[in-house]
């Protein structure tokens, strides 16, 4: 048989190809605001440690607007990787097993969503704690 | 077949990622939206006298600069990956600002606690 | 008996000896609300332009010979219906990430070498004779690999998956899936055999959940999961040959 000639395609623009791959970049992306957040609150613990005044500024800082909109874009970025990570979550599991029964996946995301109510309230008692 | 040396990264990037799954969304909820609405109407939320009380502790200071390092490592990982995904050629350089800027950082809050502590 | 309605067929046409690239090439087609995507093409060859090339067997969602892309999206040409895309075109092209020979063929022989490289097959613990009777297994350790056993080499996951299409050494979703039906078969003891391909860089770590091979699979086998459960192992194994230097540095690269 001769070697014809084949048509190799590209990947350039792939992910315009299916609203899958665009969900996927989306995911993907979420880690950018929630990377920046980090940052943010870490600037937060810097400036705690640089000082009252320097810690004063940074909280005053949460009320401008630019500030506050960015906070709520990356809510909604936090949102949208708890849900993903959280549906994926039973597919990264190795195959378990509780007294020979394996756990159905709605039964890992629903119990993931419990821990992470139960964690977040937590935090916020302990955080809250100290209102004045 | 090379062995692939991911795994150590992976398992950064899944603990960070289950941590901001677990926590992010309160956690914005209360610094982002919470603090500073309550500060318009004279509450006090965060303020510093209770902030150092909270995270002067090692105890809790360290594992909170600890986590702000995963969730850094997390999103160093995926940024990354999608880089590359996106075509765009990300290599060693790349790397190293990614996850090399997420440890500096997971770092500097550790220092930042330690300072906190003395 | 009435005149059927027509649907336009726009079909990626690419014959290497005249075409410098792959084009589109419409063809009026009349169909009834019984007929799949691939009578459509039959009826283009029987009927309209017998130099259409595509391949295709049972007709029925088994064999995997026909996946093509119908509308950007990997399908079984055999398993979707004409009536569902009017009122067209539709568009009809090889799977993408695969090189293509001749309209809607691709070259298929990467898959068939990977699959070459999973042991896709039981390998015991030891010799067993007759004598010793069948294996015994039941309807619940079955359930445990039922879902990747199902996997008919479509190829439509390959199709499906980014990461396949940046970099075609990846062992990829349906080689992945089938080598995870074979370690997770109560039968089987060959899972440390298979652990070279698992732990390599074109093994599982090649893959970031894109998710959309399982999407497309027409036999409900989730290659992503298959792939994605090895990951934890594979990272215990990574620390713990890195705790005991020397037990698996030798192995190397094979």
């Amino acid at each position: 048989m001769s070697r014809a000639r084949v048509y190799r395609p590209t990947m350039r623009g792939w992910w315009e190809r299916h609203p899958a791959y665009r969900r996927y970049l989306l995911r993907e992306g979420s880690s950018v605001l929630l990377g920046l957040y980090a940052l943010w609150l870490l600037a937060g613990l810097l400036a705690l440690a640089a000082g009252e005044a320097a810690y004063q500024g940074w909280r005053d800082l949460h009320g401008s607007p630019w500030l506050f909109g960015l906070h709520l874009a990356a809510l909604l970025a936090a949102a949208y990787h708890a849900v993903t990570w959280f549906r994926l979550l039973p597919l990264t599991l190795p195959v378990l097993r509780w007294r020979g029964r394996r756990p159905t996946d709605r039964a890992v995301v629903r119990g993931a969503w419990v821990v992470s109510v139960a964690l977040s309230g937590g935090v916020w008692l302990y955080l809250l704690g100290g209102v004045r | 077949m090379r062995r692939s040396h991911e795994p150590p990264l992976w398992l950064l990037f899944g603990a960070g990622g289950l941590l901001a799954a677990l926590l992010a969304p309160a956690l914005i909820l209360l610094t982002g939206v919470v603090m500073p609405v309550a500060a318009e109407h004279g509450i006090e939320v965060l303020d510093y006298h209770a902030s150092r009380e909270l995270f002067a502790r090692p105890v809790v200071g360290v594992p909170v600069a600890l986590a702000l390092g995963l969730v850094l490592c997390h999103a160093a990982h995926r940024i990354y990956h999608t880089l590359r995904d996106l075509g765009i050629p990300a290599g060693r350089g790349t790397w190293w600002v990614c996850y090399g800027g997420a440890g500096v950082a997971g770092l500097l809050g550790v220092g930042a606690v330690v300072a906190l502590w003395w | 008996m009435s005149e059927s309605q027509r649907i336009t067929l726009a079909v990626q046409r690419f014959h290497p000896e005249q075409d410098a690239e792959p084009r589109w090439q419409r063809y009026a087609v009349p169909y009834t609300p019984d007929m799949s995507v691939l009578e459509g093409l039959q009826y283009i060859k029987d009927h309209l332009d017998g130099s259409l090339t595509f391949r295709w067997s049972c007709r029925m969602a088994i064999c995997g010979s026909c996946g093509c892309m119908i509308d950007g999206e990997p399908e079984l040409a055999c398993h979707v219906f004409l009536r569902d895309y009017a009122p067209g075109p539709v568009w009809v092209s090889a799977l993408d990430h695969f090189p293509v020979q001749r309209d809607l063929v691709i070259d298929q022989s990467d898959f068939l070498e990977k699959l070459e490289t999973v042991h896709a097959y039981l390998i015991p613990a030891g010799e067993r004779t007759a004598a010793e009777g069948t294996y015994r297994q039941t309807p619940e350790q079955m359930t445990d690999y039922y879902a990747y056993a199902q996997c008919i080499n479509c190829l439509l996951c390959y199709a499906a998956c980014p990461q396949y299409g940046w970099h075609p050494d990846f062992v990829g979703p349906g080689a992945l899936a089938l080598l995870q039906r074979y370690n997770l078969d109560s039968r089987d003891a060959g899972s440390e055999l298979r652990h070279a391909v698992v732990d390599a860089e074109q093994g599982v770590w090649s893959c970031t959940l894109v998710g959309h091979c399982s999407e497309v699979c027409p036999k409900g086998v989730d290659p992503a999961r298959a792939i994605n459960q090895n990951k934890p192992g594979s990272s215990a194994r990574y620390l713990l040959d890195w705790l005991r230097p020397g037990r698996r540095r030798q192995e190397g690269s094979e």
